[in-house]
């Protein structure tokens, strides 16, 4: 009863400052929704009995959550997608389709938050992304994230409380090797707007 | 499927608590027999199991005899214990007059009376904020280690932790790696000369590994040997540039200790990453047994079971400290089954080879010169090329004990029958993430349709002298006893008792709630002798097993604590 008195209170609060929801959380679409349907199918037969049908973590490690996409592991959507493209399901790495892989990079990316667009995920797309993966609070439900999910602070803003590192400062994310991908920045893009990545 | 369940531990569950916080005084007052130097020494003949491979040799041997050949066909389940975990047991019993310390996957701990299953206490490590990202094998834990009053546990969050024997305290604790960026920690402690030393895993991430040597009363640390040299120490020359830094050489198995030389042996795992075309060089000291001065980690010698290894071919292996006898000469040897399928015996006084045998289908370590192993170099995979080749990286065996008989002079080996695919993939370096640059799938050996055996060698002679064949994988340790009986467990959860010196099945378990990947141990407590066992499948098998999954994909879950003896 607390809790959600407290969320609503924030909610308020959140809106009065103009942030709106989803806003906040600035997760950009990547991926559409009948690419996640179709991802939860293939996580499922290929990856729950490692991971867990709520992507829980059983003898592999959680794919959800603050703990798996966090500030602190650092990992953009190409490094995850790079890695199980290549490297899962363990006992057949590599194994499936393109298709297959796509797909369950987007449910991976809705179940951590991220909101479905319209324009689909290509495997192209996935593996140049540098989309910061990151936890938005629950899938469906971004509105309530955890803000300190955000990756990088404005310039002058100070450390959070004692002890804890400072975030990094925003810089405009640099074209990286992968060439000629557009760079999505996550904390500029629309929520719900889809965004191409080429 | 026949599930034995001597008396509901679900009922007595409520009543064993409440006797566990009744009971610390009574716990007091039978007192907690001190575990000294002296008697970790001579803990091969102490009536208790008091370390890993209950000796500093390793052996996995007790000079008991209550059970024997002849007997032994009458054990009965004494007691059990469940947990309610579902993750993979691979943790060994280990026993002090009559406290019983297990451990559990994430790194639980329960103190139980070895007589009884009395719970006196139990100390979870918590995990909270920990992600268990850089785990490869399964979230398991291989058991404590003993010293004065204190059990010690290393974690997955990479601490050392010395717990209280009798109250389950926290003594000290002290973190040696942050956790989840590459390094954990799944092995029981050695404790040797007041030092407790551990090793870090992390071979699949891109860690630099190392041997770490804490003060056992305060934690402090005394020595750390890196098993990836820097430019500049010996076997710097080695690696590219740079590229030791994250070279793997984990050294996830407990270690053994010489006294007669004075040294302590722990075994190095795989190079990262896995595609060896990436780092040119020997890549030392990956795949390898170092021989290292107790007191500074120092290395004396180093013996490379895998030079340049592409394959992952941890050389982890317990290294078991023996004589034997070959060609006529007389050697103080160190003996393992090597996880690149051949069986080695080694000097121990200067790290040269005696000999080193197949023991499984072994392609890709294709033989010897002057004792030193050479690769056939066909079978290195590149990014273009898929190889095929054997043992799988999974190996001829994993990491599952052996143990040495001095009585009928054998070794007995659990085994995997298994070949794979290898072929390199694109890799990059990220902390977190895994660092293979390979593909691979495990698929049978194309002349042998079983996936396991447990197998005895012949010490002397390298041959083999019974084998135990089996369709499912063999992934538990072995054990044996002076009443001529070799145990160990089955995958589909039965614990056997084999004839040591011909093989002959001389009693299976009823099918235990579980499959087995753990060793078994063995105490005396007012007399009677005890055989326990934990029961809990995972490990690495299910995850990594290729083709093998399918066929242990229905084995049970849950981890279940067996106590067996005669009636
Ligand atoms: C047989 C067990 C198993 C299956 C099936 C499996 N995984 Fe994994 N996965 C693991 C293990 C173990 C790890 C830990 C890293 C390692 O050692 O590779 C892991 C790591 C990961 C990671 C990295 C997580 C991190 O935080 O570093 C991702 C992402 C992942 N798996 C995705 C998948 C997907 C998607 C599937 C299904 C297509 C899948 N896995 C199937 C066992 C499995």
């Amino acid at each position: 009863m607390r809790t959600r008195g407290l969320a609503l209170a924030l909610s308020i609060l959140l809106a009065a400052l103009g942030v709106q929801r989803g806003e906040a959380a600035g997760a950009p679409a990547l991926f559409a929704a009948a690419q996640a349907r179709a991802g939860r199918a293939v996580f499922e037969h290929k990856c729950a009995m490692c991971h867990g049908r709520r992507l829980q973590g059983l003898s592999g490690p959680a794919l959800k959550g603050p703990l798996f996409a966090s500030r602190k592991a650092g990992y953009t959507v190409r490094d995850i997608f790079l890695f199980l493209s290549v490297n899962m399901p363990a006992y057949a790495p590599g194994s499936l389709s393109a298709e297959q892989y796509v797909s369950v990079m987007s449910f991976l990316l809705q179940q951590n938050g991220f909101p479905a667009g319209r324009v689909a995920l290509t495997a192209q797309a996935a593996a140049t992304s540098t989309v910061a993966l990151r936890y938005h609070g629950p899938a469906g439900r971004r509105g309530q994230h955890d803000r300190r999910a955000s990756d990088c602070a404005a310039p002058g803003a100070r450390a959070p409380s004692a002890g804890r590192t400072a975030p990094r400062r925003c810089k405009p994310l640099a074209a990286g090797a992968a060439g000629s991908a557009r760079r999505v920045d996550a904390a500029r893009s629309r929520p719900g707007a889809p965004e191409r990545l080429r | 499927m026949t599930i034995i369940h001597v008396f509901s531990r679900r009922r007595l569950w409520p009543l064993a608590l409440l006797a566990a916080t009744l009971a610390p005084a009574a716990a007091l007052a039978a007192g907690y027999p001190q575990v000294t130097g002296a008697r970790l020494a001579a803990a091969a003949t102490d009536n208790g199991w008091l370390m890993f491979r209950r000796d500093y040799a390793g052996n996995s041997y007790a000079p008991f005899r209550q059970i024997d050949t002849a007997n032994v066909k009458d054990l009965r389940l004494v007691w059990s214990y469940r947990s309610h975990l579902k993750e993979g047991y691979e943790g060994t019993p280990i026993v002090n007059g009559d406290y019983m310390f297990i451990t559990t996957p994430k790194d639980h701990v329960i103190a139980l009376n070895a007589v009884t299953g009395k719970v006196l206490w139990k100390y979870e490590k918590s995990l909270a904020g920990v992600a268990l990202k850089t785990v490869c094998c399964d979230v398991v834990n291989r058991g404590v280690a003993l010293y004065g009053n204190d059990v010690y546990l290393a974690t997955l969050d990479n601490y050392v932790v010395a717990l209280n024997a009798e109250t389950g305290r926290v003594v000290w604790q002290r973190q040696i790696k942050p956790a989840d960026v590459g390094y954990a920690m799944t092995l029981a402690p050695m404790t040797l000369k007041g030092m407790v030393i551990v090793g870090e895993s992390g071979g699949e991430y891109g860690a630099r590994d190392f041997i770490v040597a804490l003060d056992a009363r305060t934690g402090r640390e005394l020595w750390r040997r890196y098993t990836i040299p820097a430019p500049g120490h010996l076997g710097g020359n080695t690696w590219p540039k740079g590229m030791y830094k994250h070279g793997g050489g984990s050294a996830w198995i407990t270690g053994t200790y010489d006294p007669s030389t004075n040294t302590l042996f722990w075994g190095v795992g795989n190079p990262g990453p896995w595609l060896a075309k990436l780092r040119p060089g020997k890549n030392l000291f990956t795949d390898s047994l170092l021989a290292l001065h107790p007191r500074s980690g120092k290395i004396k010698w180093y013996y490379q079971y895998t030079p340049h290894d592409s394959w992952d071919y941890d050389g982890v292996n317990t290294p078991v400290i023996t004589n034997l006898r070959y060609h006529g000469r007389q050697y103080r040897a160190v003996v393992e089954a090597n996880r690149n399928g051949w069986f080695y015996a080694i000097d121990r006084l200067n790290g040269k080879l005696i000999y080193a045998v197949r023991f499984t289908r072994a392609t890709s370590v294709a033989g010897f010169r002057n004792g030193k192993p050479y690769t056939d170099n066909a079978l290195r995979p590149t990014l273009t090329k898929q190889v095929f080749t054997c043992p799988s990286f999974l190996g001829g065996k994993n990491w599952w004990p052996i143990s040495v008989d001095p009585l009928t002079h054998m070794a007995y080996v659990p085994t995997i029958h298994t070949c794979m695919t290898m072929k390199g993939a694109p890799t990059f370096y990220k902390a977190g993430l895994p660092y293979l640059g390979e593909t691979f799938k495990v698929v049978h050996d194309p002349d042998d349709r079983n996936w396991g055996a447990l197998q005895a060698i012949n010490l002397d002679t390298g041959g083999q002298a019974w084998d135990h064949e089996s369709a499912l994988p063999w992934d538990a340790g072995a054990m044996s006893t002076a009443g001529g009986v070799v145990f160990s467990g089955s995958a589909r959860g039965h614990l056997y008792a084999f004839d040591a010196r011909t093989g002959r099945v001389l009693w299976r378990s009823p099918q235990l709630s579980s499959g087995i990947i753990a060793p078994p141990s063995t105490y005396i407590v007012d007399g009677k002798q005890y055989v326990a066992i934990l029961a809990g499948w995972g490990g690495g098998t299910p995850i990594w097993g290729g083709q093998m999954v399918e066929s242990v994909s229905n084995i049970p879950r849950g981890g279940h604590l067996y106590v067996f003896a005669l009636p």
